[in-house]
């Protein structure tokens, strides 16, 4: 460990580390565009300029090693002189189309000008003209006068996704980022270069003009998108859920995300959610609330025999240990729903997994801790054909698009006399069934997932979205005829296993 | 489609023996390709040398439109470039550059359109002693042009 001093702040940096991560480990501000903590060292923008004591020059705090006993500031008016100066030269050729601009709000010349620039600026030269609303396919849109080089994105698409989309073109003032021939940047990690560009150059497609960034707020939470468990934030406002970036975490995802999580944001929102429980009486659909609904089928539960309950890997644990033991109690017996299990091994090498479902082992672990062998699908067909089943409750999955045999099972479950159908996503071919009644989507509820390493993470509520939605704790609760007044989701303990799942 | 001749993959795959990185080979690489294609680089010689040296595209896309040197546009079979650096545009560089434009009917960096011709002015050449001077294709050099010696030479070259 070295020893050095940050802004009159003394820290403690791993041998080798850079000034700038001394400043991030001092929790001190430095201005700096170029350099990302998931990306190489470039040392382009020269904003990060610190002042070292002993040393006469300034020097790059993304580039320059911290020595034992380094003193280092960069509030001095020598620094503050300098960036001033470099982001001057930045501006040089930038449209300042701010008000027309969808970074506006969280771009890196903003803030930097706040706190540094506020002058006027001295160039009378015309600015070069660059390309402008570029389509770069079905994300991302590029606006080369606004880009400052910091060539993030060539050095994500060369070290991170490692398809090479991105690269510097022409020279001197001329010089822009693009890709070969306008090429398309389709690759499943595409959005990233949106997050970490510093300016407006890049700019999502799906997020573009739909909301200013200073009417949002945001939560953070996991994707339910994979195995994986990539730790984000959504950002929303009182219409609902607009987009999700990553959030940093180190044992799982890194600083990234891909492009399939991003989506996801949308199934959580109203236009595709299920609004109310519906019943279906021979063939006449009557929409009634979620509570009463859920307090009609439990009673008619209690009564019947031949239960059967299927589960999908896309609820929390917390939510699995309530239905299992209700399970147990009405001595239902328990079906696994598996999406393509066949290509769950599967992994693209970054994050993105073959297996579709946020919480597989926490649904594995639940039910090896409950004693409970789960069957397959299959074998529900035939005992609802040979009208051993009478009665089935369906915990079905959130994300629908990851279950592309989501209409056949349905329909083969349709069999049975009584069918219960679970969903927060909305979807015609439900209203067949017997009842559906809605569900919380992952945003709206607490909980844990259990990532395919096996580490267990915390989904928070952050968002009402649907507001007669249920988890799956809410609906056993329910279930049993209590009411919901005073229900508090019960603390989670993970099972302990002898040699885990 | 472009396609580099054997001889000149040959040498392409020995530029990249020669270099630590693949990288530093594309200049070379983008010379012999450029040769090959009549002066100049299309998009077809870029997609080739990428399939040739293992690279993507971008890369070598990035050192094409760095340089100056590489034509991106088609050339006429005699690429004149005249110097108008310092030395030559005193010694009448520019004069000369517009005197041949006009009497070729094109304007800098056009090509002619019997496709023999496409003229276009360079910065500084070398040869300051011997100003103006100008440089045909990639090596013929000429020295103290004057407009008899243009004329001379566009009745000359085929």
């Amino acid at each position: 460990m070295l020893k050095c001093t940050i802004n009159g702040k003394e820290v403690q940096v791993k041998a080798g580390a850079t000034i700038i991560e001394a400043y991030m480990e001092a929790k001190e501000n430095i201005a700096h565009y170029c350099w990302h903590p998931g990306l190489s060292i470039a040392g382009v923008c020269r904003m990060c300029m610190v002042e070292i004591e002993g040393n006469p020059r300034l020097q790059i705090a993304c580039n320059t090693k911290v020595a034992e006993g380094m003193k280092i500031n960069n509030t001095s008016a020598k620094v503050k002189e300098s960036v001033e100066w470099t982001l001057g030269f930045h501006l040089i050729n930038h449209p300042l189309d701010c008000p027309i601009c969808d970074q506006a709000g969280e771009c890196g010349l903003q803030e930097y000008y706040m706190s540094y620039g506020k002058y006027n600026p001295g160039m009378a030269e015309q600015k070069v003209k660059k390309n402008k609303v570029v389509d770069l396919g079905s994300k991302i849109v590029l606006d080369s006068e606004r880009c400052i080089l910091c060539d993030r994105c060539v050095r994500f698409t060369s070290e991170v996704s490692k398809t090479n989309e991105f690269g510097i073109f022409n020279r001197g003032d001329h010089a822009e980022i693009g890709t070969v021939d306008g090429m398309p940047v389709e690759n499943n990690y595409a959005l990233n270069v949106v997050d970490i560009c510093p300016v407006g150059a890049l700019t999502s497609k799906d997020f573009r003009f739909k909301q200013r960034v200073w009417y949002l707020k945001e939560f953070e939470t996991v994707c339910n998108g994979c195995s994986t468990g990539c730790n984000i934030k959504v950002h929303f406002n009182e219409n609902g859920l607009y987009r999700v970036k990553p959030v940093h975490n180190e044992a799982v995802n890194g600083y990234w995300m891909c492009d399939q999580g991003r989506d996801l944001y949308k199934f959580a929102n109203k236009e595709f959610r299920q609004i109310k429980a519906t019943k279906n009486e021979n063939g006449h659909v009557v929409t009634l609330s979620a509570g009463a609904a859920a307090k009609e089928v439990g009673a008619m539960l209690n009564k019947s025999s031949g239960l059967a309950l299927v589960l999908t890997g896309q609820y929390t644990s917390e939510e699995y240990n309530s239905i299992l033991s209700y399970a147990k109690n009405l001595s239902a017996e328990i079906y696994y729903w598996k999406n393509n299990p066949e290509s769950w091994d599967e992994f693209d090498g970054i994050l993105y997994r073959g297996d579709h479902n946020p919480n597989t082992k926490g649904l594995e672990l639940e039910l090896s801790s409950a004693g409970i062998k789960a069957k397959d699908l299959k074998d529900l067909y035939s005992a609802i054909e040979s009208g051993k089943v009478k009665t089935v409750v369906v915990a079905a999955p959130e994300v629908q698009k990851n279950y592309e045999n989501l209409e056949e099972v349905f329909n083969k479950l349709n069999k049975a006399d009584q069918l219960i159908w679970l969903t927060s996503g909305r979807n015609d071919l439900f209203e067949k069934a017997n009842y559906v009644i809605p569900m919380k989507s992952f945003t709206e509820k607490k909980g844990t997932f259990v990532n395919h390493k096996g580490i267990e993470q915390k989904i928070s509520k952050g968002v009402t979205i649907v507001s007669e939605s249920l988890s799956l704790s809410e609906i056993v609760e329910l279930f049993k005829g209590n009411d919901l007044v005073g229900f508090n989701i019960p603390t989670y303990e993970r099972p302990q296993l002898l040699g885990g799942v | 489609m472009f396609q580099l001749s054997a001889d000149g993959k040959k040498k392409v795959q020995e530029y990249l023996k020669r270099y630590e990185t693949k990288r530093s080979a594309i200049i070379p690489a983008l010379y012999i390709a450029q040769q090959e294609n009549g002066g100049w680089v299309s998009p077809d010689v870029v997609k080739h040398l990428s399939e040739v040296m293992e690279l993507p595209m971008t890369h070598i896309n990035e050192v094409l439109t760095f340089y100056t040197m590489f034509n991106k546009k088609p050339v006429g079979r005699h690429h004149i470039q005249i110097c108008t650096n310092v030395s030559c545009s005193m010694a009448g560089g520019h004069d000369l550059a517009d005197y041949l434009c006009e009497r070729l009917g094109v304007v800098d960096g056009e090509m002619t359109k019997d496709g023999r011709f496409t003229i276009s002015r360079a910065e500084c050449l070398g040869s300051c002693d011997t100003a103006p001077v100008i440089q045909i294709n990639i090596d013929d050099y000429i020295e103290n042009v004057d407009k008899a010696k243009l004329d001379q030479l566009v009745n000359q070259l085929k």
